[in-house]
This record gives C-alpha cells, sequence and structure tokens, in this order.
C-alpha cells in the first residue's frame, strides 16, 4: 500500500499523475510528514544528477517555509515543533549528518561516473567518455590564479574557434573548472 | 508523434546511419556552411543541456546581431551559474563561483592576418565527412545527421544534428579517436527570431564586488617586440596552418604573450607564449575543460600553453615542440637558437 | 512570410515562451504538473504549496547561495524568496512555467538583500600585479562552509554509487527521466515496455537512491 503511494509521488514528481489520483494523494501528504519527506528527497535525487555541487536545503527548510507563510494551523503545528527544534541546531551545522566523515577518493567517483545516454533516434551509446586528462584531475587542485589564467586563454582562444565548435568551448569554459593537474608526461596518455 | 511512428523511424534510422551515402562529401560541406551561417548570422534563443563523462548543465544562449556584428550571452542555469557575455567590442566571462570577471577584446578585430579558412578543399584530406539522408526527426523537427570523422588520431569526431530548415545545430556529438562520445549538446527548446531585445545579452550575474580583470588594455604601451612572434611549433598535426598571430596582454605583467592560433578548418588550437614564470619553475600540466585540452611546459624559462579542441596528446606533442625562432629574445649562446 | 521555426512544436496547452525566461531547461511535463500545484495552491488547498517548495528547495538555495556574498545566508533568502512567492500567488497568470517566476523572485530577492547590507558598490578594474595576485587568492572565497561542501560532495557521491549500484533497466530508466527529460512515454518507446512499467522502475530507482541518501540527511 505505501509502495504504490510513495510510487503516485514519483509520478507527481515528472508530472505525470492522472489527476484523480492526485486528490487522495494531496491529502494523504497533507498529514503525512514521512511522505513528504520523501517527496524532497525524489528532487533532491533529480538535482544531484543534473547538476551536482552547490548548498542543499537542509531537512526542516520546508517546514520553516510553511510556517513562516502561517498556512493552516495543522501544519503550522507540526512544523512550529520542527522549526524550534531545527532552531536550536542552528549553530550545529554538522549536525546535519551522522556518519562520520570518510576520506574519499574523490579521483575514483569521477573517472567512475557514467552518464548513459540511449536515444530512440540513433544507435544506443553506451557511455561518455572520460578523456585521459580527466582520470587524473582532482589529483592537485589549481591555485585561482591558475585557473584564472586559463579561463582568460580559453576565454582569448575562444574567439578563433571555428563557429562549429565555438559553442562547444564556451560551454565548456562555462561548465567546467579547469581543473589543472601535475602529471608526468610518460604517464599522460592512457588509450 | 505516436509511438509506432517512434519506433519506425529509430529502426529506419538506426539502419541508415549504417550506410551514409559516399557522394554526400559536397552535400556535407554545403550543411556544414549553412549551418556556420545559421550561427552567426540569425537571432536565436534557447535552452540546451551540455554533457560530459562528468555532469550535464543546463544552459541558455541568446544570440543577436546588431550592425552586422554578432553579440550573444551564454549561461550556465543550474550549475556554475557562469555566464559569458560577447558584446560588440569584449567579452566578458562571468565566474561566480570565483567572484572574478574576466574581460578580453573580440578577437575579430585584433588580429593580424586575416579571417578562419571556411572548410576548404583540403578538409577532406584530414576528415571524412557524410551527411544521412532525409528522415531523421529529434524533438519534432526533421534533421540531417552530418558526420565528420577524424582520419588521424590529432583530431576529435563531430557528429551534429541539423535542423532541414535552418541548418542550426540541434544536438552536437564530439567523439574521440575510437568514435566514443566525449562531449553532447543539445538544445531542448529553441526559439528563432525576428528581433531579440538589447536586454537579454545583458548580463544576470550580479557582480558586485567582484574583481575586474582586463587584460585588453594598454597593447599600445607595450614594449616592441615582433609582430609575427619569435617563436613557433615545430610539430603540428598534418593540415594546421597558422591563421592568426597577435600579443596577449597578461595582466600584472609589462610583457604580453604571444599567440598563435593554427587551423585546420574544423578545430583550432591557440599556442600561448608567455615569459617567465615569476611562480617558479613549472612542471608539465594538464587540463581538460569538456572537449577543449590544455598542456602547458616550459621552455627556455618561458610558458608555453597549447589549448584547442583537440585531443590531449595532440597539444601535448604541440606545446612541448615550440621553440625560439632566429632573431628572437633567446641569448644567441643556447642551444635552442640554432633551431630551425 | 513563412512563421519563424520554434520547437518544440507548440501545443495549445503549453505556454509560450517569453523571452528573457530562465527556465532551467527542467523536464518534460514539469511545466502542466506545476500549473496543477499552483491551481491548488491559489485555491487554498493545503500542501499544494509546500509540495512546490519541497520541489524547487534545492534548486533555490544553490541560485540564492551563489549570488549572495556570504553563502550561509542563503536558507534565510531563499526562504524569503518562497514566502514572497506565495503571497504573489495570486498574480501568477501561468504566462511562464512556475519555475522561471520563482527564479525571478530568488533573483530579486538576493539583489535586494546584498543591496540593503553593502555600504558601498564595489565595482572596481583592476591590473593585478603578481603579490596582489596572491593576496587575491588569499581573499577569493571558495564556494562555501567545508561543512557545506562536504555534505553536498557526499550527497553527490552517494547518489552516484547508488545509481551504478541499480539494475540496468531502472539505472536506464531514471538517467532518460532525469538527465535526458524523457516523458514516460518516450522512454517506453525508447526500452520499449508499457508505461506503466516505466513508472515503476522510476520509483524503485529512487526507493533505493533515497535509502541510501536518508542516513546521509536526517
Amino acid at each position: 500500500m505505501t509502495d504504490q503511494i510513495r510510487e503516485q509521488l514519483s509520478a507527481l514528481l515528472d508530472g505525470e499523475l492522472p489527476r484523480d489520483e492526485m486528490d487522495l494523494l494531496m491529502r494523504r501528504l497533507e498529514k503525512d510528514p514521512e511522505l513528504r519527506r520523501t517527496f524532497g528527497s525524489y528532487a533532491l535525487i533529480g538535482e544531484t544528477l543534473r547538476a551536482p555541487g552547490g548548498r542543499v536545503a537542509p531537512p526542516s527548510f520546508a517546514a520553516r517555509v510553511t510556517a513562516a507563510i502561517g498556512d493552516s494551523p495543522a501544519s503550522v503545528e507540526k512544523a512550529s515543533t520542527t522549526r524550534a527544534v531545527s532552531v536550536a541546531q542552528q549553530p550545529q551545522h554538522v549536525a546535519l549528518w551522522k556518519r562520520p566523515m570518510v576520506r574519499t577518493a574523490l579521483a575514483a567517483s569521477v573517472a567512475a561516473t557514467a552518464v548513459l545516454l540511449f536515444r530512440p533516434d540513433v544507435a544506443p551509446i553506451a557511455q561518455l567518455e572520460v578523456t585521459p586528462a580527466n582520470s587524473f584531475a582532482m589529483s592537485a587542485s589549481p591555485t585561482p590564479a591558475q585557473s584564472q589564467r586559463l579561463a582568460g586563454y580559453m576565454v582569448a582562444h575562444s574567439q578563433f574557434s571555428t563557429p562549429m565548435v565555438r559553442r562547444n568551448v564556451l560551454s565548456s569554459l562555462l561548465a567546467a573548472d579547469p581543473g589543472i593537474t601535475r602529471v608526468s608526461y610518460e604517464m599522460g596518455e592512457a588509450r | 508523434m505516436s509511438g509506432a511512428a517512434m519506433r519506425r523511424a529509430a529502426v529506419c534510422v538506426a539502419g541508415c546511419l549504417l550506410a551514409f551515402s559516399a557522394r554526400a562529401d559536397d552535400d556535407a560541406r554545403a550543411w556544414i556552411e549553412r549551418m556556420s551561417e545559421s550561427l552567426a548570422t540569425r537571432n536565436y534563443d534557447g535552452l540546451f543541456t551540455h554533457s560530459t563523462g562528468r555532469q550535464a548543465e543546463t544552459m541558455r544562449i541568446v544570440h543577436r546581431v546588431d550592425k552586422g556584428k554578432s553579440l550573444e550571452r551564454l549561461v550556465s542555469l543550474d550549475g556554475s551559474g557562469r555566464e559569458i557575455v560577447r558584446t560588440s567590442e569584449e567579452v566578458h566571462a562571468y565566474l561566480p563561483d570565483r567572484r572574478v570577471v574576466i574581460v578580453e577584446p573580440r578577437g575579430d578585430d585584433g588580429s593580424l592576418l586575416k579571417s578562419l579558412p571556411t572548410p576548404g578543399p583540403a578538409l577532406d584530406r584530414y576528415y571524412e565527412l557524410a551527411v544521412g539522408p532525409q528522415g531523421s526527426r529529434l524533438l519534432g523537427r526533421e534533421v540531417r545527421v552530418i558526420d565528420v570523422r577524424p582520419k588521424d588520431i590529432y583530431r576529435y569526431g563531430y557528429r551534429l544534428w541539423l535542423d532541414e530548415e535552418t541548418a542550426m545545430p540541434l544536438q552536437s556529438v564530439v567523439t574521440n579517436g575510437i568514435g566514443n562520445p566525449i562531449e553532447v549538446i543539445r538544445f531542448t527548446q529553441l526559439q528563432m527570431k525576428d528581433k531579440i531585445p538589447a536586454r537579454d545579452i545583458e548580463p544576470t550575474v550580479d557582480a558586485t564586488g567582484f574583481q575586474w580583470v582586463r587584460t585588453g588594455r594598454k597593447v599600445a604601451a607595450m614594449p616592441q617586440l615582433p609582430s609575427n612572434g619569435g617563436w613557433r611549433p615545430l610539430r603540428l598535426p598534418p593540415g594546421f596552418r597558422l591563421v592568426a598571430s597577435r600579443l596577449q596582454p597578461i595582466p600584472g605583467s609589462p610583457m604580453p604573450a604571444q599567440h598563435l592560433i593554427f587551423s585546420d578548418g574544423i578545430a583550432a588550437i591557440s599556442v600561448f607564449i608567455e615569459p617567465g614564470s615569476q611562480t617558479g619553475p613549472r612542471p608539465p600540466e594538464t587540463s581538460s575543460m569538456g572537449s577543449a585540452n590544455a598542456y602547458s611546459t616550459s621552455v627556455h624559462g618561458h610558458v608555453v600553453t597549447a589549448i584547442g579542441e583537440v585531443p590531449a596528446a595532440t597539444v601535448r606533442e604541440i606545446a612541448n615542440s615550440v621553440v625560439p625562432v632566429q632573431g628572437s629574445d633567446v641569448p644567441a649562446d643556447s642551444p635552442a637558437s640554432s633551431a630551425r | 512570410m513563412q512563421a519563424m521555426p520554434n520547437f518544440p512544436p507548440s501545443d495549445e496547452s503549453m505556454k509560450s515562451r517569453e523571452p528573457g525566461d530562465d527556465d532551467a531547461g527542467l523536464p518534460a511535463g514539469t511545466e502542466q504538473s506545476d500549473l496543477e500545484l499552483v491551481r491548488r495552491a491559489q485555491q487554498n488547498e493545503r500542501g499544494a504549496f509546500d509540495l512546490l517548495v519541497l520541489k524547487y528547495q534545492h534548486k533555490v538555495i544553490k541560485l540564492v547561495a551563489r549570488l549572495l556574498r556570504d553563502p550561509t545566508e542563503a536558507e534565510d533568502v531563499a526562504q524569503e524568496a518562497f514566502v514572497k512567492a506565495y503571497r504573489a500567488l495570486g498574480s501568477f497568470r501561468g504566462d511562464s512555467a512556475f519555475y522561471t517566476w520563482l527564479y525571478r523572485i530568488a533573483v530579486n530577492t538576493a539583489r535586494n538583500s546584498i543591496a540593503s547590507r553593502q555600504r558601498r558598490p564595489l565595482d572596481y578594474e583592476a591590473e593585478l600585479s603578481e603579490s596582489e595576485q596572491n593576496n587575491v587568492a588569499a581573499r577569493l572565497k571558495h564556494d562555501d562552509t567545508p561543512e557545506a561542501t562536504v555534505l553536498s560532495e557526499e550527497i553527490r557521491q552517494t547518489v552516484n554509487a547508488a545509481i551504478e549500484q541499480l539494475p540496468e533497466d531502472l539505472r536506464t530508466a531514471i538517467v532518460l527521466r532525469e538527465i535526458e527529460g524523457l516523458s514516460y512515454e518516450e522512454i517506453a518507446t525508447t526500452m520499449d515496455c508499457p508505461v506503466g512499467t516505466v513508472r515503476s522502475r522510476i520509483f524503485r530507482a529512487r526507493e533505493a537512491i533515497d535509502r541510501a541518501l536518508k542516513p546521509l540527511i536526517d
């Protein structure tokens, strides 16, 4: 039963829930904070997949907003309890997660991240290849001055790119933080 | 489009891709020229996703033609928040993550040699061009698929889905030497417009408190330098020719960098040679941004950086082969001064 | 004269986009669903606006954090933006996508917050000497507090790890949905299965990832 409801939540997030299923779901959501939390988590998953990085909302955020709006007696009551708790927690952001911080192999996770592309109009593209330089990314962080120098070069270079590829160059500049790695050139090119 | 029709289209295109017509070379070139023209001369406003092996980001592009000049604004909407604006005189790159704005003068007014070669007849020595048959569809539009396949390992390949009517690239994929995609740009929304209001080209990043790094000023006050550069790469992939040469002023430095631009008609590679680094000797450095790669190395106390839309090995080879030529500022008794 | 081509092909139920709309390329179906929620909120249906907050809270906080000089104020400013949006909901006509409208409110709220706090605009041009560059490097603020940065990195890794471990059909379904932005119908065609199966696969993928995320954010 609850699975079915959460499946409806998932469809609602995608805008694929038939209207007649919405009414009952909305009533349930209003009463069940766990369902609301789940909805928020599903939204976070999508955000993380599309554009990872950047600040995320703490679990109490939506409730704070509802409280600030002063929506309805029922939700204000619930929200104000949560709000009182979250205010107390405010100075200790570390309390937001419980697991101890584990030293992570960022390079491995970057290399392992694959984006699956499967388009109806072409044969399946299995993976976006991570270019060889990427697999060494993050091994040393560039100073801001170096990144900036490289960004400046990129901008100057982009003026001379052919129209066909200029958009690629400019979007790459928008997307990436030019990561500079220190690699001896023997190791450089895996193929 | 009905499910059945979509399936039919999928099957047809999948099959058709295996049989690109050979005489299509001229056609492909014509399509690429049409595309370049559309990109440069039409007004449009669109959203696209930019995907690499690491992540996908949504970006917006607004392109406006004003008095014969191409103006545009690109902004990352849900990722870095960065924004690039090309005004009539300058290019501004807003980097909110660094709280910096990089300002460069527009290159089309500064180069000493003429404009870039459009894909010329020599192109098919280095790339294999092919165009697919009619009947492909993408996002509800009729498209032609253009394949630009490199003939050697020094270049990247491109696959373009061009709108039949406007030749706009609705999707473009950069592929590496073995044909694997490394970068995808795909429009999710595109409007061709009669007019674009000027305010749509204005930046939306609030740059209050940002550092403005201008490299475009004071060019006239630079000490005299041989205008055609005192440096040259000994090794270049076949087909790459010098197409422009200029001075790139470096903030905080009295000496500008040499900036040499090479192109094979599709890809361009810039080589920057900067006078000795005050921060000390730099080991070789490699970096990549989407389908662009950069490699830096030091040569006689100068820092040489090659950057371009080519594989990392290519920029590395080029940077490592850069030498000063006769009559440049390298001392006469150094080994390099006897180089070609 | 022939009409300028636009795509996606316009459809009665879709509103046209205005120039200046910064709709962040959200997946298909989102706009309709948002409008439905807005409509319900406008009719004082409880919980409808809350769902919109839950859906966009991370986007708005991330956006606002990038615009503010002090990212730790992001939550307060984001809250203010949502409250403003709620209060202005009556005047939202659906001419643009809801998120586009919310985005503008968030940007304006952030700008006003900066303007009200600063003493005088700092907008200067500088040619940096080497020593100045070093000082700048020290002063340049990187993204956010260490805790916030580590948390978002942990979230990213957890989601990626969870995705990697999904069975292929679940992984494909959710990637097509979240990254490619295909509708259930389009995914069904691509994966050659019924729409109901698509809906179920996407749900099960989310369930699995949510299970992994839960201990991180509690």
